[in-house]
């Protein structure tokens, strides 16, 4: 059986059990706070209006022809949905190592379903950005259907990540800590703020491999230029997806076993 | 999983389990330098610090057996416990399983303080490996027991332990499992609800499924057990009729 076959396998035999653990981690987030949901619609538009308020303003960043507030809020809903999942996934094994001791539960349940609830939040902060399409007079087209590719790949690439990173973390501590100075750079390796094009050109090449900046790209293709992505950005954001989760997965069968003996 | 003989619901062959000592907590980047510049000393403090919690168990449980575990502290009751659960896997050997495993060893695992009691009867359950279906049928057999009705939308954090501890209790032995394992009897809660769920488990035990079962108690051992496996240092004391090893063990005492 292939990983992602087994994968699907996992998922529909645990189905109860994984949309539990969704409801749970949705439903504890903004349980003590008053606005509640209403974090994850306002947490993108207010990080947005400080960024480009820093950016537009005082540093004179634009983006070429089109809104940079349009064009920063893509970058962000994207960043932060990768950044969130990987990272509560990469500590979701840990957080659980009482019940991992005592109950069998495939193991893989727990990142899974952090990615999963983050999604949650992910497609709740779309709301926030088609008003700013709308608010900023960037409309929408017809091509927005080939939007849900950007965001299955960047969904199946955080998984990716994440699975790896909980399972490193099981066996090195430190893993944790180092992850967040990585999000700090790998954030401003992603053009988030800024125009690829302000960058020397061998920085460029980098940034053609990074995945994030593939997804993001692939969504204001279309999103701001209204434009149907060229099909070597389809095969590309689905390679770098897809690759990263077979890597991911393949760790975690591979260590799994081995995790209760380090908790 | 083989496939057992047509009787057996649990099968032990030659069962190891080897621990390494120190590892609880995960290593530090210190610590993965060192073991990157030297292979050999890595080797070396692996094998220092490795330690057999169980050597060579071979037993089988059959349908509708009870098989009472008795053995002194540490000596690998509870890893045992957790291989036929399927938390562990052996170093070695194998264990073959003839149904579904309902682990009753600690009550409550994955229960969240900020749910409600409702919400909770949901989660635990799924973890516990109970169908939604099933819930939903028995969700109103498990508040009845607890007795925790006008709660139910409380989150448990309002709870006493007390309290919990009898929801976790109702949520774990409403099934009905084809192999049950049990640590202790467990009676939780004040007195009356003692009294109530000492009796549920005896019901469990006493009603027909396989039940592998670790006390001190040598009286409930020999009340309840069919068999018993004295387990000390790790492998197979003596295994037989239950009242024989019981005296023999309290001899040895």
């Amino acid at each position: 059986m292939s990983l992602a076959a087994r994968l699907g396998a996992l998922s529909a035999r645990y189905a109860f059990l994984l949309q539990q653990l969704v409801l749970r981690d949705f439903k504890v987030k903004y349980k003590r706070s008053v606005l509640g949901v209403g974090w994850s619609l306002l947490y993108p538009l207010l990080t947005t209006a400080i960024l480009s308020l820093v950016f537009s303003n005082v540093f004179r960043f634009s983006a070429s022809g089109v809104s940079y507030v349009a064009y920063l809020l893509t970058g962000i809903v994207f960043y932060n949905y990768f950044s969130e999942g990987s990272n509560l996934a990469m500590s979701s094994v840990l957080a659980n190592s009482s019940l991992i001791g005592k109950v069998y539960v495939p193991k893989a349940v727990f990142p899974l379903s952090k990615c999963l609830s983050s999604g949650i939040n992910f497609l709740l902060s779309l709301l926030p950005l088609y008003l700013v399409l709308l608010v900023t007079g960037t409309g929408l087209c017809w091509q927005h259907i080939y939007l849900p590719w950007a965001v299955g790949c960047l969904f199946v690439f955080t998984l990716g990540v994440g699975l790896l990173l909980a399972a490193a973390a099981v066996f090195l501590r430190d893993i944790v800590y180092l992850y967040g100075i990585v999000l700090t750079l790998w954030m401003y390796l992603t053009p988030i703020m800024y125009d690829v094009s302000i960058l020397p050109s061998p920085l460029q090449t980098v940034i053609a491999f990074n995945p994030l900046a593939q997804y993001i790209g692939f969504a204001r293709t279309i999103l701001l230029l209204h434009r149907t992505p060229e099909a070597g950005q389809f095969a590309l954001c689905a390679l770098s997806a897809a690759g990263t989760l077979l890597v991911g997965l393949h760790v975690f069968r591979r260590s799994q076993d081995k995790f209760y003996y380090y908790m | 999983m083989g496939c057992a003989m047509a009787d057996d619901m649990i099968r032990a062959e030659g069962v190891s389990m080897r621990f390494q000592r120190g590892m609880e907590g995960g290593g530090t980047l210190k610590q993965a330098f060192i073991d990157a510049l030297s292979p050999a000393r890595r080797a070396a403090r692996r094998q220092a610090s490795e330690f057999w919690a169980l050597r060579n168990v071979d037993f089988t449980v059959r349908r509708g057996e009870v098989l009472g575990l008795i053995g002194p502290n540490g000596t690998g009751k509870s890893t045992l416990l957790k291989l036929v659960a399927g938390v562990l896997k052996p170093t070695e050997g194998r264990i073959v399983l003839g149904g579904t495993v309902c682990p009753m060893i600690e009550l409550g695992t994955g229960f969240d303080l900020d749910l409600t009691a409702r919400e909770n009867i949901y989660l635990n359950g799924a973890i516990l490996g109970y169908s939604r279906d099933f819930l939903v049928r028995r969700f109103d057999e498990i508040v009845a027991f607890s007795e925790l009705e006008p709660f139910l939308d409380a989150p448990l954090r309002s709870f006493s332990s007390g309290m919990t501890a009898r929801l976790a209790f109702s949520i774990a032995t409403v099934v009905e499992p084809e192999i049950l394992i049990v640590d202790e009897i467990l009676s939780v809660g004040d007195l009356a609800f003692q009294a109530k769920s000492e009796e549920r488990m005896l019901r469990l035990i006493g009603g027909g499924t396989t039940v592998l079962y670790v006390s001190h108690a040598l009286a409930s051992i020999r009340r309840l057990c069919s068999r018993v496996l004295w387990l000390e240092g790790g492998r197979v004391r003596a295994i037989g009729e239950a009242d024989e090893i019981c005296e023999e063990y309290e001899r040895s005492c």
